[in-house]
Protein backbone atom coordinates (compact mmCIF):
# COMPACT_ATOMS: atom_id res chain seq x y z
CA UNK A 1 0.00 0.00 0.00
CA UNK A 2 0.70 3.67 -0.16
CA UNK A 3 3.05 4.69 2.76
CA UNK A 4 4.44 8.31 1.58
CA UNK A 5 6.48 9.35 -0.79
CA UNK A 6 9.85 8.03 0.48
CA UNK A 7 8.46 4.27 -0.59
CA UNK A 8 6.95 5.59 -3.79
CA UNK A 9 10.05 7.00 -5.82
CA UNK A 10 12.44 3.51 -5.35
CA UNK A 11 9.91 1.82 -7.51
CA UNK A 12 9.93 5.30 -10.10
CA UNK A 13 12.60 5.06 -11.29
CA UNK A 14 13.48 2.59 -13.53
CA UNK A 15 11.14 0.21 -11.98
CA UNK A 16 8.00 -1.37 -13.84
CA UNK A 17 5.56 0.28 -11.90
CA UNK A 18 7.15 3.26 -12.82
CA UNK A 19 7.18 2.81 -17.02
CA UNK A 20 3.18 1.74 -15.93
CA UNK A 21 2.58 4.87 -14.31
CA UNK A 22 3.93 7.58 -17.07
CA UNK A 23 2.06 4.92 -19.82
CA UNK A 24 -1.30 5.60 -17.67
CA UNK A 25 -0.78 9.57 -17.36
CA UNK A 26 0.21 9.92 -21.04
CA UNK A 27 -3.01 7.99 -21.48
CA UNK A 28 -4.87 10.40 -19.55
CA UNK A 29 -3.49 13.29 -21.24
CA UNK A 30 -5.02 11.80 -24.77
CA UNK A 31 -8.32 10.89 -23.23
CA UNK A 32 -8.26 14.39 -21.71
CA UNK A 33 -7.07 16.01 -25.51
CA UNK A 34 -10.20 14.31 -27.24
CA UNK A 35 -12.59 15.05 -24.58
CA UNK A 36 -11.48 18.42 -23.99
CA UNK A 37 -10.43 20.14 -27.28
CA UNK A 38 -13.14 20.59 -30.44
CA UNK A 39 -10.47 20.44 -32.98
CA UNK A 40 -10.86 17.36 -34.47
CA UNK A 41 -7.17 17.50 -35.51
CA UNK A 42 -6.25 17.76 -31.82
CA UNK A 43 -8.32 15.30 -31.02
CA UNK A 44 -7.18 13.00 -33.73
CA UNK A 45 -2.97 13.57 -31.50
CA UNK A 46 -4.82 12.56 -28.33
CA UNK A 47 -5.65 9.57 -29.71
CA UNK A 48 -2.08 8.90 -30.93
CA UNK A 49 -0.87 9.63 -27.42
CA UNK A 50 -3.41 7.14 -26.31
CA UNK A 51 -1.87 4.41 -28.66
CA UNK A 52 1.66 5.58 -27.57
CA UNK A 53 0.50 4.94 -23.99
CA UNK A 54 -0.61 1.47 -24.71
CA UNK A 55 2.85 0.96 -26.44
CA UNK A 56 4.49 1.60 -23.47
CA UNK A 57 3.03 -0.33 -21.19
CA UNK A 58 2.96 -3.53 -23.31
CA UNK A 59 7.49 -2.95 -24.01
CA UNK A 60 7.66 -2.77 -20.42
CA UNK A 61 5.93 -5.70 -19.69
CA UNK A 62 8.38 -7.42 -22.04
CA UNK A 63 11.39 -6.32 -20.59
CA UNK A 64 10.10 -7.34 -17.04
CA UNK A 65 9.20 -10.71 -18.88
CA UNK A 66 13.05 -11.34 -20.07
CA UNK A 67 12.83 -9.18 -23.23
CA UNK A 68 9.98 -11.50 -25.00
CA UNK A 69 10.18 -10.69 -28.89
CA UNK A 70 6.17 -11.48 -29.16
CA UNK A 71 5.73 -7.84 -27.74
CA UNK A 72 7.89 -6.48 -30.76
CA UNK A 73 5.60 -8.45 -33.24
CA UNK A 74 2.45 -6.34 -31.57
CA UNK A 75 3.99 -3.25 -31.20
CA UNK A 76 4.78 -3.48 -35.05
CA UNK A 77 0.61 -4.56 -36.06
CA UNK A 78 -0.37 -1.49 -33.13
CA UNK A 79 2.31 0.94 -35.18
CA UNK A 80 0.65 -0.15 -38.78
CA UNK A 81 -2.87 0.32 -37.50
CA UNK A 82 -1.88 3.90 -36.14
CA UNK A 83 -0.56 4.82 -39.62
CA UNK A 84 -3.67 3.20 -41.40
CA UNK A 85 -5.92 5.22 -38.77
CA UNK A 86 -3.97 8.33 -39.50
CA UNK A 87 -4.54 8.18 -43.50
CA UNK A 88 -8.29 7.54 -42.72
CA UNK A 89 -8.64 10.38 -40.16
CA UNK A 90 -6.87 12.87 -41.92
CA UNK A 91 -8.43 12.07 -45.04
CA UNK A 92 -12.15 12.21 -43.51
CA UNK A 93 -11.01 15.76 -41.69
CA UNK A 94 -9.78 17.33 -45.28
CA UNK A 95 -13.36 16.20 -46.29
CA UNK A 96 -15.37 17.62 -43.36
CA UNK A 97 -13.12 20.78 -44.45
CA UNK A 98 -14.53 20.65 -47.81
CA UNK A 99 -18.01 20.50 -46.72
CA UNK A 100 -18.35 22.08 -44.21
CA UNK A 101 -15.39 24.99 -43.99
CA UNK A 102 -14.82 24.29 -40.53
CA UNK A 103 -12.62 21.40 -38.10
CA UNK A 104 -14.51 21.49 -34.77
CA UNK A 105 -16.16 18.59 -33.70
CA UNK A 106 -19.31 20.62 -32.32
CA UNK A 107 -19.84 21.60 -35.89
CA UNK A 108 -20.03 18.51 -37.48
CA UNK A 109 -23.73 17.50 -35.29
CA UNK A 110 -25.83 16.84 -37.66
CA UNK A 111 -25.89 14.42 -40.43
CA UNK A 112 -27.78 16.40 -42.55
CA UNK A 113 -25.80 18.75 -45.46
CA UNK B 1 17.54 8.84 -17.01
CA UNK B 2 13.95 6.98 -16.67
CA UNK B 3 13.20 10.54 -14.61
CA UNK B 4 14.39 12.88 -17.45
CA UNK B 5 12.73 11.18 -20.34
CA UNK B 6 9.42 10.24 -18.77
CA UNK B 7 9.16 13.79 -17.76
CA UNK B 8 10.27 14.99 -21.52
CA UNK B 9 7.12 12.53 -22.35
CA UNK B 10 4.92 14.04 -19.83
CA UNK B 11 5.52 17.84 -19.88
CA UNK B 12 5.27 17.33 -23.75
CA UNK B 13 1.71 15.95 -23.51
CA UNK B 14 0.73 17.95 -21.00
CA UNK B 15 1.48 21.26 -23.60
CA UNK B 16 0.19 19.69 -26.65
CA UNK B 17 -3.36 19.20 -24.38
CA UNK B 18 -3.09 23.15 -23.05
CA UNK B 19 -1.73 24.81 -26.76
CA UNK B 20 -3.81 27.04 -28.47
CA UNK B 21 -1.90 27.03 -31.54
CA UNK B 22 -2.38 23.36 -33.51
CA UNK B 23 0.78 23.62 -35.26
CA UNK B 24 2.57 24.19 -32.06
CA UNK B 25 0.75 21.39 -29.88
CA UNK B 26 2.31 19.37 -32.99
CA UNK B 27 5.39 20.40 -32.54
CA UNK B 28 5.04 19.37 -28.76
CA UNK B 29 3.42 15.96 -29.72
CA UNK B 30 7.01 15.34 -31.61
CA UNK B 31 8.66 15.94 -28.34
CA UNK B 32 6.00 13.60 -26.71
CA UNK B 33 7.42 10.82 -29.36
CA UNK B 34 10.95 11.31 -28.70
CA UNK B 35 10.57 10.94 -24.80
CA UNK B 36 8.56 7.56 -25.40
CA UNK B 37 11.17 6.41 -28.15
CA UNK B 38 13.66 7.12 -24.44
CA UNK B 39 11.92 5.34 -22.94
CA UNK B 40 11.83 2.44 -25.11
CA UNK B 41 15.75 2.52 -25.71
CA UNK B 42 15.62 2.26 -21.28
CA UNK B 43 13.78 -1.29 -22.29
CA UNK B 44 16.39 -2.57 -23.86
CA UNK B 45 14.61 -1.89 -27.08
CA UNK B 46 16.63 -0.40 -29.38
CA UNK B 47 14.54 -1.56 -32.45
CA UNK B 48 11.22 -0.22 -30.87
CA UNK B 49 12.86 3.43 -30.21
CA UNK B 50 14.15 3.54 -33.76
CA UNK B 51 10.77 2.49 -35.19
CA UNK B 52 9.18 4.71 -33.12
CA UNK B 53 11.13 7.71 -34.22
CA UNK B 54 10.46 7.11 -37.80
CA UNK B 55 7.25 6.02 -38.22
CA UNK B 56 5.37 8.05 -35.36
CA UNK B 57 7.82 11.35 -36.00
CA UNK B 58 8.85 10.91 -39.38
CA UNK B 59 5.29 9.97 -41.03
CA UNK B 60 2.91 10.73 -38.63
CA UNK B 61 3.35 13.69 -37.38
CA UNK B 62 4.97 14.84 -40.58
CA UNK B 63 1.00 14.18 -42.27
CA UNK B 64 -0.53 15.54 -39.22
CA UNK B 65 1.57 18.67 -39.73
CA UNK B 66 0.91 19.20 -43.90
CA UNK B 67 -2.74 18.86 -43.19
CA UNK B 68 -3.05 21.23 -40.24
CA UNK B 69 -0.96 23.75 -42.50
CA UNK B 70 -2.63 22.90 -45.61
CA UNK B 71 -6.67 23.31 -43.71
CA UNK B 72 -4.99 27.06 -42.55
CA UNK B 73 -7.23 26.83 -39.63
CA UNK B 74 -4.59 27.10 -36.73
CA UNK B 75 -6.51 27.98 -33.96
CA UNK B 76 -9.38 26.59 -32.33
CA UNK B 77 -12.62 28.19 -33.31
CA UNK B 78 -14.91 30.08 -31.19
CA UNK B 79 -17.25 27.53 -29.07
CA UNK B 80 -20.83 27.65 -30.67
CA UNK B 81 -21.95 26.34 -27.29
CA UNK B 82 -20.05 26.27 -24.32
CA UNK B 83 -21.27 23.11 -22.60
CA UNK B 84 -19.08 23.83 -18.78
CA UNK B 85 -21.03 20.89 -17.18
CA UNK B 86 -19.37 18.11 -19.66
CA UNK B 87 -16.08 19.85 -19.56
CA UNK B 88 -15.84 19.95 -16.11
CA UNK B 89 -17.57 16.22 -15.68
CA UNK B 90 -14.57 15.27 -18.31
CA UNK B 91 -11.85 16.69 -16.05
CA UNK B 92 -13.28 15.26 -13.01
CA UNK B 93 -13.53 11.79 -14.75
CA UNK B 94 -10.06 11.84 -16.48
CA UNK B 95 -8.60 12.66 -12.96
CA UNK B 96 -10.02 10.30 -11.02
CA UNK B 97 -9.30 7.84 -13.73
CA UNK B 98 -5.68 8.59 -13.44
CA UNK B 99 -5.53 9.07 -9.96
CA UNK B 100 -7.31 5.44 -9.51
CA UNK B 101 -5.40 3.50 -12.01
CA UNK B 102 -2.00 4.95 -10.24
CA UNK B 103 -3.34 3.62 -7.09
CA UNK B 104 -3.89 0.20 -8.05
CA UNK B 105 -0.40 0.21 -9.84
CA UNK B 106 1.16 1.02 -6.73
CA UNK B 107 -0.88 -1.51 -4.58
CA UNK B 108 -0.58 -4.21 -7.04
CA UNK B 109 0.73 -7.41 -5.61
CA UNK B 110 1.27 -8.55 -8.65
CA UNK B 111 2.88 -5.91 -10.08
CA UNK B 112 5.64 -6.14 -7.17
CA UNK B 113 6.42 -9.29 -7.71
CA UNK B 114 6.84 -9.03 -11.17
CA UNK B 115 9.09 -5.82 -11.04
CA UNK B 116 11.50 -8.06 -8.81
CA UNK B 117 11.03 -11.17 -10.84
CA UNK B 118 12.56 -9.54 -13.93
CA UNK B 119 14.86 -6.76 -12.52
CA UNK B 120 17.79 -8.39 -14.22
CA UNK B 121 18.61 -6.40 -17.91
CA UNK B 122 17.24 -8.82 -20.45
CA UNK B 123 19.61 -8.94 -23.86
CA UNK B 124 18.66 -5.90 -26.11
CA UNK B 125 16.01 -6.51 -28.52
CA UNK B 126 17.57 -6.91 -32.03
CA UNK B 127 16.08 -6.64 -35.59
CA UNK B 128 16.51 -10.11 -36.45
CA UNK B 129 15.14 -11.71 -32.95
CA UNK B 130 12.24 -9.62 -34.40
CA UNK B 131 12.17 -10.81 -37.73
CA UNK B 132 12.45 -14.54 -36.73
CA UNK B 133 9.33 -13.67 -34.59
CA UNK B 134 7.26 -12.34 -36.85
CA UNK B 135 7.74 -14.89 -39.49
CA UNK B 136 7.68 -18.10 -37.87
CA UNK B 137 4.96 -17.59 -36.12
CA UNK B 138 2.84 -14.23 -37.30
CA UNK B 139 2.98 -14.80 -41.06
CA UNK B 140 -1.00 -14.07 -41.87
CA UNK B 141 -1.07 -11.18 -39.51
CA UNK B 142 1.86 -9.65 -41.40
CA UNK B 143 -0.22 -10.13 -44.36
CA UNK B 144 -2.96 -8.93 -43.28
CA UNK B 145 -1.56 -5.77 -41.92
CA UNK B 146 0.06 -5.14 -45.41
CA UNK B 147 -3.66 -5.42 -47.19
CA UNK B 148 -4.73 -3.40 -44.50
CA UNK B 149 -1.96 -0.77 -45.28
CA UNK B 150 -3.18 -0.82 -48.87
CA UNK B 151 -7.08 -0.70 -48.30
CA UNK B 152 -6.40 2.37 -45.88
CA UNK B 153 -4.27 4.28 -48.66
CA UNK B 154 -7.23 3.69 -51.60
CA UNK B 155 -9.50 4.93 -48.97
CA UNK B 156 -7.82 7.99 -48.15
CA UNK B 157 -6.88 8.47 -52.07
CA UNK B 158 -11.03 7.83 -52.46
CA UNK B 159 -12.20 10.17 -49.80
CA UNK B 160 -10.04 13.26 -50.86
CA UNK B 161 -10.67 12.99 -54.29
CA UNK B 162 -13.13 15.51 -55.49
CA UNK B 163 -14.42 13.40 -58.21
CA UNK B 164 -13.30 9.82 -58.91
Amino acid sequence: MMTGLDAILPTLNGGLQGYLVVALLLFAIGLAAVLLRRTLLMQFMGVELMLNAANVALLAFARFRGGDSQAMVFYLFIIAVAACEAAVGLALVIGLYRHRDTTDSDRAASLKQ
Amino acid sequence: MFITFALITLLSALGMLLQKNIIVAGLFMVGAFFGVAGLFVLLANPVAAALQIIVYTGAIMVLVLFVIMMLNSHEEEKAQSPRAIQRWLSIAVVAALAVGAVKLVFASPGLKALAIRGAAMPEAMTLQKVGLTLFADHVLGFEVAGLLLLAAMIGAVALTKRNL
